[in-house]
């Protein structure tokens, strides 16, 4: 397979893979009637912009750069009977919101009859093409996924994952975080 | 409910925690009554209310009849007392409820309800950032969110004018304030007990 630029063709082709299924699993929750909430998901901004071209203006809300008070806000729109998803270009920026999730989204459901369901969406990084520095690099999903007893962890390794983790959320009673690994299929694919 | 009756109710709690009866921390209510129930006129049926680990008279007058609060209270959850059925939810979290009344304020306005939110700080929580901000984003975005602050001038030990610097320091344009003396300790209901 001929290279395309620095990576190879069929890195480049799962790349365009995962966005397209990206794109159709927002489409998706979007005819759910779920709501987006978050950065740059109503402005063009980052990669995971593309994904909402899709989505109607009046389902995505353009939210100030407060992560902690962002999951709450979601936390609240849940219990309040709508669908939120709750959007983080870096699993880097989600740590700011680490207590809504420990203490409250997840903890919820052990100390009240309530039920919020919040959809999260993030993404971890890698140096390639760009090094965006060691404060936007890391996968914290592990460590997330053992501070957490009700909310649900799902990695998002390959494009065939994609369309089913999102309509499992969809079902699901709980809340999930999908995790998008989109660039690392540039770095392990070359 | 009347004054008497809220006493009362705490009294009861306290007597049933003095008596080794109850094996979870409890917080009890105490000295704001009057000003609970003139904010209280002022609910909907159909309005939420958010408050804190201190919330045994909000649960109360909000309408979650005093069995079911007491019930609440005995099996542990006298920091969480929450009712769906009631709109009613507590954290036991400084500042925890703020982006979720918030939520539910824009929720609320997005669905053209017609209800409000009540969230319920102490004076430290209304100190701390996620407060303003919340605070900050239901003015701008002219959301139904109520905010009531009660000051009893510390959280748990920490006295809030010292630590802040200030001898009131709270946030500025609330919709209700007041400040209190608590009769009772942060938590328990000042016997040592010997589970």
């Amino acid at each position: 397979m001929a290279a395309c630029g620095r990576w190879s063709t069929n890195s480049v082709l799962a790349m365009n893979e995962y966005y397209k299924n990206l794109k159709l699993a927002m489409e998706m929750l979007a005819q759910h009637n779920a709501i987006f909430i978050g950065q740059a998901v109503a402005y063009p901004g980052t990669a995971q912009s593309v994904t909402f071209e899709n989505v109607p203006d009046h389902q995505k809300l353009e939210f100030p750069v407060a992560e902690n008070a962002q999951l709450g806000f979601c936390t609240g729109l849940a219990m309040a009977g709508l669908l939120p998803v709750c959007v983080y270009p870096r699993i880097n920026f989600m740590l700011e919101a680490l207590p809504q999730l420990i203490q409250h989204l997840d903890k919820i459901p052990l100390f009240s009859e309530f039920r919020p369901k919040v959809i999260i969406r993030t993404a971890v990084a890698t140096d390639n093409p760009l090094d965006p520095g060691p404060q936007h690099l890391n996968d914290y999903s592990d460590a997330i996924d053992a501070m957490l007893d009700t909310v649900k962890v799902v990695k998002l390794k390959e494009a065939y994952q994609i369309l089913p983790a999102y309509e499992k959320a969809l079902k699901d009673d709980w809340s999930t975080i999908l995790i998008e690994y989109s660039e690392k299929l540039l770095e392990e694919k070359k | 409910m009347t004054p008497e009756e809220l006493i009362a109710f705490e009294a009861d709690i306290a007597a049933e925690y003095n008596a080794g009866k109850i094996r979870y921390p409890v917080h009890l209510s105490g000295g704001n009554e009057n000003q609970l129930i003139d904010i209280f006129k002022n609910f909907k049926k159909g309005d939420w209310v958010f408050s804190t680990w201190r919330n045994h008279w909000h649960a109360l007058l909000a309408g979650i009849p005093k069995e079911e609060v007491k019930r609440q209270i005995m099996a542990g959850r006298s920091m969480t007392v929450s009712s769906v059925e009631h709109n009613f939810f507590s954290s036991a979290i400084v500042a925890g409820c703020c982006p979720i009344a918030l939520g539910v304020a824009w929720a609320l306005k997005r669905q053209g309800s017609e209800n409000k939110v009540w969230l319920f700080l102490g004076d430290m929580a209304a100190c701390t950032g996620i407060a303003h901000e919340c605070r900050n984003y239901a003015v701008m975005h002219d959301l139904p969110l109520r905010i009531v602050i009660e000051d009893n001038g510390k959280s748990v030990c920490t006295y809030t004018g010292v630590t802040w610097g200030k001898s009131q320091y709270v946030m500025a344009n609330c919709d209700y304030y007041h400040r209190y003396v608590l009769p009772w300790p942060h938590a328990g209901a000042g016997q040592r007990i010997q589970f």
